[in-house]
């Protein structure tokens, strides 16, 4: 079932065409990244799907309608720019967002309550946010977009600006509103965050898709073409070796991409010849590999991003 | 437009601000600085500065010393027997301030006096020394002619004017004018000061939303024409709120001011010659002031409340296009420029209230929120003007919320740099 379906949107911001004929579904009870680098036109298509801005052209629709009012009210949703009022206190700043949200005062009283003592803050009800520390108000902000317990959560960017303690549990909560049926959408220039958690994604390039689909079926389309080797000694065989493209290399590890039917059985001999082999292994590309042979080296956008 | 979203935002901008320490003081405070600033004013009108200047009189005619002595001792010196060029020395050491000679042709013609002198004293010692010098010569040319007393009597008599009104029904009332006029700037000023900082409230609320970067998390649940109608509304509510608060403790404090006044004297003057207690008697009548027609009270509401939208909501669509507090101030000229114009003309306006300049700009909806409030105090003005200015100011208002929900609806969602008027014009054709 889809949740989210995305069709042919277009978003053009003065003379910058931010998103150019989007098109991707969201099934429910997954998790779906979409990626890309900084000024793809994922937070500007998150925005679309949050109602926040109209879409010149195309079509999104949420659990059967149009985005509307109606539709923001099934979604949580944490930007990637996020902030809370620092002089109000905490209890009554969640208790106005989730009145937004349109939910009624005695059942978010209830809803603060379970989440503020799920996360062991309750002590912090009373307190303005200027007075939490910078970790404890990322909690509050998650507690924020999930209070009203919708059924669609999109994350733009979520991991950024987290410290690991809160990045942990934002980890945990996805996969458990996963585990409840929750429909899940988050952006990321982050690949690898995604090959943990996602079950389909979407790659973005210069507002454009250039790549949607199940994560296990694209990996798998693309064969069993990298060696990942481990080293001691000389490295500069690798530099030797043609019609390859090496990412992630260091003094003793390299992640060969296989561009043109050569043998890896040749990279593996070539490799023996200089120096001590200590781990070979044929494996799928990683999404970074994809990404960067799908759209062509030269056209990505904002390359040092890119990791 | 959901009401119960923007119901949902007016009550925390309400509640939020009228908790807050900052408006429980403000509340306190505005009506205290206000009366101080008043009786600065008064200070400074009625101050007579302490200083003499001395001022050499030689006198050839032997008529004038005496009776310029009578008016001021203290100011004018006989120096008649003194030359000219001492007198010059005196002034250039700074014994005297200055000298005049007189001649008999000053007397008997039209020749007009000279004041050597320092340059010390200003205006009003040269008004001063002007009025005394025709003063004597006039008496003494009086004298010289030998006119009778009578007509001597003519000359001293200073006739008065008392004014009273006739209104269109018949009735006739006595003249406030004096008071009213000092009431219509006094209104005229409270709304140009609550304009600008209620409207500054507006503003800050805008930009703090944008730096705290709360605000994409409010725009996906709440429209920004919500967001911001709530804003604006909640803020007027503050405003409505504390102008509650002080018009009732003003109306008051008036009201028992005077029995208090009067009980008070009682009590001091219970042991009192009987003379005294009736001439203090008297003074609470300085205490009774003038009561305000409750219309003007009503007026005056009404063109608060407009005056306030209509700038209020501009106000909004700066703070969305600012990046920071500290880039408000380049933006904000343009806004309010119209309000500081309406103050420059209200100065000409509490003294001529019915003048072509008075009337015409009271009708433009940038300026009535102060002209018309000011002219209903002071003059009887038509009720077609009244209506037209608050037709007027409607519609100028519906225009500018439309311009203003159009920048606001983009300007909250960039962030980075504030916009230029460039950018503005272009959110606004979007």
């Amino acid at each position: 079932m889809k949740t989210i379906t995305v069709s042919h949107v277009s978003k053009t911001f003065g003379k910058t065409k931010a998103v150019r004929d989007v098109s991707f579904d969201v099934e429910k009870g997954r998790i779906f990244g979409l990626l890309g680098p900084n000024g793809a036109g994922k937070t500007t298509t998150i925005r679309m799907i949050n109602y926040i801005i109209p879409q010149d052209e195309g079509e999104i629709i949420i659990n059967g309608e149009k985005v509307s009012p109606k539709t923001q009210k099934m979604i949580g949703y944490m930007p990637e720019e996020r902030g809370l009022y620092k002089k109000m206190k905490v209890g009554e700043q969640l208790m106005y967002l989730a009145q937004l949200k349109g939910l009624k005062a005695s059942d978010a009283r209830e809803k603060i309550k379970y989440w503020l003592n799920r996360f062991n803050a309750y002590d912090w009800h009373s307190k303005t946010v200027g007075e939490l520390s910078k970790g404890m108000s990322q909690k509050i902000q998650f507690i924020a977009t999930i209070v009203h317990d919708p059924g669609i959560y999109i994350f733009d960017e979520p991991f950024s600006g987290l410290d690991p303690i809160n990045s942990e549990l934002l980890k945990e909560i996805i996969i458990e509103l996963k585990g409840s049926g929750k429909t899940i959408l988050f952006s990321t220039h982050r690949m690898e965050q995604v090959e943990q958690m996602c079950d389909d994604i979407c790659l973005f390039n210069n507002g454009k898709v250039v790549l949607t689909g199940n994560l296990r079926q694209i990996k798998k389309d693309f064969g069993k073409n990298t060696v990942l080797i481990e080293f001691q000694g000389d490295g500069s065989f690798l530099d030797s070796l043609e019609e390859v493209r090496i990412n992630n290399r260091s003094t003793n590890f390299a992640e060969i991409r296989i561009l043109n039917g050569l043998d890896s059985q040749e990279i593996l001999r070539r490799a023996m010849e200089h120096s001590e082999i200590h781990k070979f292994q044929l494996v799928e590309p990683s999404l970074n590999e994809i990404f960067i042979s799908t759209v062509g080296e030269d056209n990505i956008k904002n390359q040092e991003l890119l990791k | 437009m959901n009401w119960k979203q923007v119901y949902l935002v007016l009550k925390r901008e309400y509640i939020t601000r009228v908790r807050s320490k900052g408006f429980i003081w403000a509340t306190i405070l505005v009506p205290v600085g206000f009366v101080a600033f008043f009786a600065v004013m008064v200070f400074v009108t009625v101050w007579e500065s302490g200083e003499t200047f001395e001022i050499g009189v030689k006198d050839e005619t032997g008529q004038i010393a005496e009776p310029l002595r009578g008016l001021n001792e203290e100011r004018y010196v006989d120096y008649s027997e003194v030359s000219t060029d001492s007198l010059r020395t005196l002034v250039q050491e700074n014994v005297i301030t200055g000298y005049i000679i007189f001649t008999e042709e000053n007397i008997t013609e039209d020749k007009n006096l000279e004041l050597i002198y320092t340059g010390s004293g200003g205006i009003q010692l040269l008004t001063s020394i002007r009025s005394d010098v025709r003063e004597v010569i006039r008496q003494e040319r009086l004298r010289r002619a030998e006119v009778s007393e009578e007509i001597q009597k003519i000359y001293d008599a200073t006739i008065g004017l008392d004014s009273r009104r006739l209104t269109r029904e018949g009735e006739e009332t006595d003249d406030e004018t004096f008071f009213l006029s000092i009431v219509g700037m006094i209104l005229g000023l409270i709304i140009f000061a609550a304009i600008f900082s209620y409207g500054g409230y507006v503003t800050r609320g805008v930009i703090e939303e944008k730096t705290n970067r709360i605000i994409e998390v409010i725009a996906s649940s709440v429209k920004p024409i919500e967001l911001l109608t709530g804003k604006m509304a909640g803020v007027g509510a503050l405003a409505i709120t504390q102008f509650g608060i002080w018009m009732v403790t003003f109306f008051g404090l008036t009201a028992i001011a005077g029995p208090v006044a009067a009980t008070l004297m009682e009590q001091q003057t219970a042991g009192m010659d009987a003379d005294l207690e009736a001439a203090q008697a008297d003074l609470p009548a300085f205490l009774d002031l003038p009561a305000l027609e409750p219309s003007l009270i009503f007026y005056f509401i009404v063109f608060f409340i407009l005056g306030y939208l209509l700038y209020s909501s501009l106000f909004a669509a700066i703070g969305s296009a600012a990046d920071s507090d500290t880039d408000v101030q380049q933006l904000m000229l343009p806004v309010g420029s119209p309000i500081f114009i309406a103050y420059i003309i209200m100065l000409h306006t509490w003294q001529s209230p019915d003048s072509t300049l008075s009337v015409v700009s009271s009708i433009i909806p940038f300026f009535s929120p102060i002209l018309m409030v000011t002219r209903i105090a002071i003059t009887d003005v038509p009720f077609w003007q009244i209506w037209l200015s608050i037709l007027l100011m409607i519609l100028a208002f519906a225009g500018t919320m439309w311009l203003s929900a159009k920048i606001y609806k983009v300007g909250i969602l960039s962030y980075g740099k504030t916009a230029s008027f460039k950018d503005i014009a272009k959110w606004i054709r979007q």
